[in-house]
């Protein structure tokens, strides 16, 4: 059973010791001028000379190829090639094959959607590996994020594997009163039928009984709250987070005017 | 002063008509360890909930009567005073973990930083709530990979740690098994000789022999008796009642029926007070 649902590795590397905002900035700088500008190998730079390079300055660089293996290879390699096959038109024909019909200019799409795609998760992925989920959440809280909205997104983290083992238990024990989970598809799906109930009802009565236990402890109270985490935001992280905003706002403007 | 003065306290969960406690007065003073029993529906939790304050403000129904705690009525109190003066530990360890945060540490500071205290003060106040609690080792651990009775200890220190004047514990062990139940109760019995003001919820009777200092027998939100643990955990109305009596209780009132319980001797509630009537009984010494 996991412990947690959560990437985090624990380094001590100057990109896990970055302010977690600088972070976020960072990776939606990526997205957005991936998708802003209008050059076919934008993205594909962007992850070659700063997302690769940032994974291993932050010393999670296998973490993160085991990861883009896994799951961005095989996606992106998919969407690229029902792309290339069945973006229609095109003026430049590569090759005709049956009824597909594959051309220069549907490629040169496919590839610019495939890497935009890589682009943004991966640098997603880096954020995940470096930075832990509290220190985000402790440090948007400190910014302005109610207290409430990041309780609830912290806790569903830890709180999903915890439901995942618990319909695991429900579905062993009905499968030890006989039902059958195994076998054609809507054999399976009825067999959710059952799990559904105690596993709702169960978590409903859950969250009365958790309500009590933070109310317990003053989570809703109107006073200033404090944190036990100190997180850094040194002057090179605003920094760099004004200039990520820069660069962003110029592909803005180039995309606009160009 | 009683710290916790209730006075005909009457109180209905709301679209309920049966009252879930009914006409109900208690006092408790400072440094008292007093122990609630009765049976399913008594009104034992909701005895717990008034106390901590959670009734009316978390449940709503209507209540009648006064309940005040430190001097305060709880209807007027904030939140942050209901927090620091009584303090809620109930039945599920593992829904009594926040979710919110990662170590054990920070899971015990969460309360502090709730209720604003500086940063510098929290090492020092967590590191003495693990002490009084045994869990000093699990610092670091995450509140998630624990045993059952780590993770209710984790949560008597998160509670302790705000340093409630009231620690109101609603069958602290009764989800544990036997290893669990007996780290949490050796924690409480720490708590209690160092004078801490605790009202216990339990039905492990053995157990509310050896801490209470009184017993309230709670039957559909009514005192049905109350006084010394002696005398209440023996109390023939408790078997009229189901609320059923510690084994070595009743192992001793079948041999008196026998004649084989001193008739001087008062039916014993824990192992001590059976073994010694049993070997006076049976004339060993």
């Amino acid at each position: 059973m996991h412990e947690r649902l959560s990437f985090y590795i624990q380094r001590n590397s100057p990109i896990h010791r970055l302010n977690p905002l600088t972070k976020l900035t960072l990776v939606f700088a990526l997205v957005l001028i991936s998708f802003f500008s209008p050059w076919y190998w934008t993205s594909l730079c962007l992850i070659l000379l700063v997302v690769f390079p940032l994974t291993v300055i932050g010393q999670v660089g296998r973490e993160f190829f085991a990861a883009a293996l896994r799951l961005l290879v095989p996606v992106t390699g998919f969407i690229f090639i029902m792309q290339s096959l069945f973006l229609p038109g095109g003026e430049t024909l590569l090759f005709r094959f049956w009824f597909l019909r594959v051309s220069l200019e549907s490629v040169a799409r496919a590839f610019l959607i495939s890497t935009r795609i890589f682009g943004m998760v991966s640098s997603f992925i880096l954020l995940l590996l470096t930075t832990h989920p509290s220190e985000l959440m402790t440090d948007l809280t400190r910014r302005g994020l109610p207290g409430t909205v990041a309780y609830v997104i912290i806790s569903t983290l830890q709180i999903l594997p915890q439901m995942q083992a618990k319909a695991q238990t429900i579905i062993a024990a009905q499968r030890s009163r006989g039902l059958e989970v195994e076998g054609s598809l809507i054999r399976r799906v009825r067999a959710l039928v059952p799990l559904v109930g105690p596993l709702v009802f169960g978590s409903l009565v859950e969250v009365e009984e958790r309500a009590i236990a933070i109310e317990a402890r003053a989570f809703s109270a109107t006073l200033p709250k404090t944190s036990y985490r100190e997180i850094t935001d040194t002057s090179f992280d605003r920094t760099a987070r004004w200039l990520m905003v820069g660069l962003v706002v110029l592909s803005l403007v180039v995309r606009i005017l160009g | 002063m009683p710290i916790i003065n209730l006075q005909h306290v009457t109180y209905r969960y709301p679209m309920t008509e049966q009252p879930a406690l009914e006409d109900l007065s208690l006092q408790m003073d400072e440094g008292e360890f007093v122990a609630v029993i009765g049976p399913n529906g008594a009104g034992k939790s909701t005895l717990c909930y008034t106390i901590a304050g959670f009734i009316p403000y978390f449940f709503k129904g209507e209540l009648e009567g006064t309940v005040e705690v430190a001097g305060v009525e709880s209807r007027q109190a904030s939140l942050e005073q209901r927090v620091r003066s009584v303090g809620l530990v109930f039945q599920n360890p593992f829904n009594q973990i926040s979710g919110a945060k990662y170590t054990v540490f920070e899971e015990i500071a969460f309360g502090l930083e709730n209720l604003g205290v500086n940063r510098e003060e929290m090492p020092a106040r967590v590191e003495r709530a693990m002490a009084l609690t045994g869990i000093t080792d699990l610092a670091e651990r995450s509140p998630y990979a624990l045993s059952g009775g780590q993770q209710q200890r984790v949560a008597l220190a998160s509670i302790l740690v705000m340093e409630p004047r009231v620690l109101v514990l609603d069958e602290p062990t009764s989800q544990l098994d036997p290893v669990g139940t007996r780290e949490v109760f050796e924690v409480i019995r720490n708590l209690a000789q160092r004078g801490m003001t605790v009202l216990m919820v339990e039905h492990k009777l053995e157990w509310v022999a050896a801490f209470a200092d009184r017993v309230i027998a709670l039957e559909n939100g009514r005192i049905l008796a109350e006084g010394a643990p002696a005398e209440v955990l023996t109390d023939e109305r408790l078997l009229e009642h189901h609320f059923g009596f510690s084994r070595y209780t009743l192992a001793a009132r079948e041999a008196r029926k026998e004649a084989l319980w001193p008739p001087s001797r008062r039916l014993p509630v824990t192992l001590e007070e059976a073994e010694a009537g049993f070997r006076e009984g049976l004339g060993w010494s």
